[in-house]
């Protein structure tokens, strides 16, 4: 019975500084005779070059490697294909500028009142508050104020409820659609570079193995 | 003879219309997922179908009150409970519209303001309140 099976399952994107050397265990589990199971924590996969960004790393690769150095291991894999490397500074996020944020405030700040009066005279609103406030007081009012700056408080109560977020409290524990949205978004992103990525860095990987 | 033809034909072409603008209404609250977002914040996911009739009522009814101009005779001060269910309401209308969704995620990526993002979205909120009020206080005298 052939018992140099050795079984591996990928992480999901993992986060490493500029120039790390990163090894098997850093980036998959690994379930592996008692023999070969430290050796294959530590086999090197990937030597990260001081420009780099992004880095995926395929299945086929680390089989590729691992055949390599121990020919009579037998290498099964699980889940996901392959493990997106992101290369950052510091494992913290950068600070985002002050200044750049007063900015995009302001930005936002008189985007979205500009969008609300665009969807006011689009929808003709003022129109329908007139009308409103006649079907419930039976009297005309060109400006129906008691109508319409309670109106106005309200749009912010509903972005906030469909936000969930009530500043920094959270009304429930379920994500928000804002999270979800950040999370597609991230998948979205890291699913392009999985498509892209991986091309270009074959290319590259095959020119710098031709230079050794 | 020709009469009965002509009020047939008028039925069955409001009927269509509403048919229409009705399926056209849920469609579009539908795609924004109001109900079930409102549904989740209270946790009464069962009173789904509750919901779905009172969207279908409030529909029916404002309708009839508009198209045959019954006003309720009622004071003034309960307009403003009616402005803070419907700002509410167009508040989520707006926050679920997607140019709101797909811009901060870009922010806070793109520009590395994940950090910022609430005090981000809070400029959103701020900025609709002021523009309905700027709206409907001083933009509408000029």
């Amino acid at each position: 019975m052939n018992s140099n099976i050795a079984y591996l399952s990928l992480r999901e994107k993992q986060y490493f500084k500029p120039n790390s050397e990163i090894t098997l265990g850093q980036i998959a589990q690994i379930i592996a005779p008692k023999k070969y199971e430290k050796s294959l924590h530590q086999l090197k996969i990937y030597q990260v070059l001081p420009q780099e960004h992004l880095v995926v790393i395929d299945f086929m690769k680390i089989i590729s490697m691992i055949k390599n150095k121990f020919p009579d291991i037998e290498v099964y894999t699980i889940g996901n294909q392959e493990i997106i490397l992101e290369i950052v500074n510091s494992p913290v996020p950068k600070k985002p500028n002050l200044l750049a944020v007063v900015f995009v405030w302001i930005l936002l700040f008189i985007g979205s009142g500009l969008a609300i009066m665009n969807f006011h005279y689009d929808v003709s609103m003022l129109d329908v508050h007139q009308r409103l406030y006649y079907l419930v007081t039976g009297q005309e009012k060109a400006k129906p104020l008691l109508l319409q700056i309670p109106y106005s408080l309200g749009i912010g109560l509903g972005m906030i409820l469909f936000f969930n977020h009530l500043f920094k409290k959270k009304i429930n524990e379920e994500p928000s659609p804002l999270e979800v949205e950040m999370f597609l978004y991230q998948k979205n992103l890291d699913q392009y570079v999985l498509a892209n990525e991986n091309e270009d860095k074959k290319n590259k990987q095959n020119n710098r193995n031709e230079g050794q | 003879m020709i009469t009965i033809f002509q009020d047939v034909a008028l039925i069955v072409i409001g009927l269509a219309g509403g048919l229409a603008v009705g399926s056209g209404l849920v469609a579009f609250i539908t795609v924004l997922d109001i109900i079930p977002r409102l549904s989740q914040i209270i946790k009464g996911r069962e009173y789904l179908v509750a919901f779905q009739y009172s969207l279908v009522f409030g529909t029916v009814i404002f309708t009839l009150l508009d198209f045959r101009s019954i006003a309720l005779q009622l004071p003034g001060i309960i307009t403003i409970l009616v402005g803070v269910y419907a700002g509410t309401f167009i508040g989520m209308l707006a926050a679920a519209l997607t140019e709101v969704l797909n811009v901060l995620p870009i922010l806070a990526k793109r520009l590395n303001m994940a950090e910022a993002i609430l005090f981000l979205l809070m400029a959103m909120i701020f900025g609709k309140i002021t523009g309905s009020l700027f709206n409907w206080l001083i933009f509408i005298d000029y």
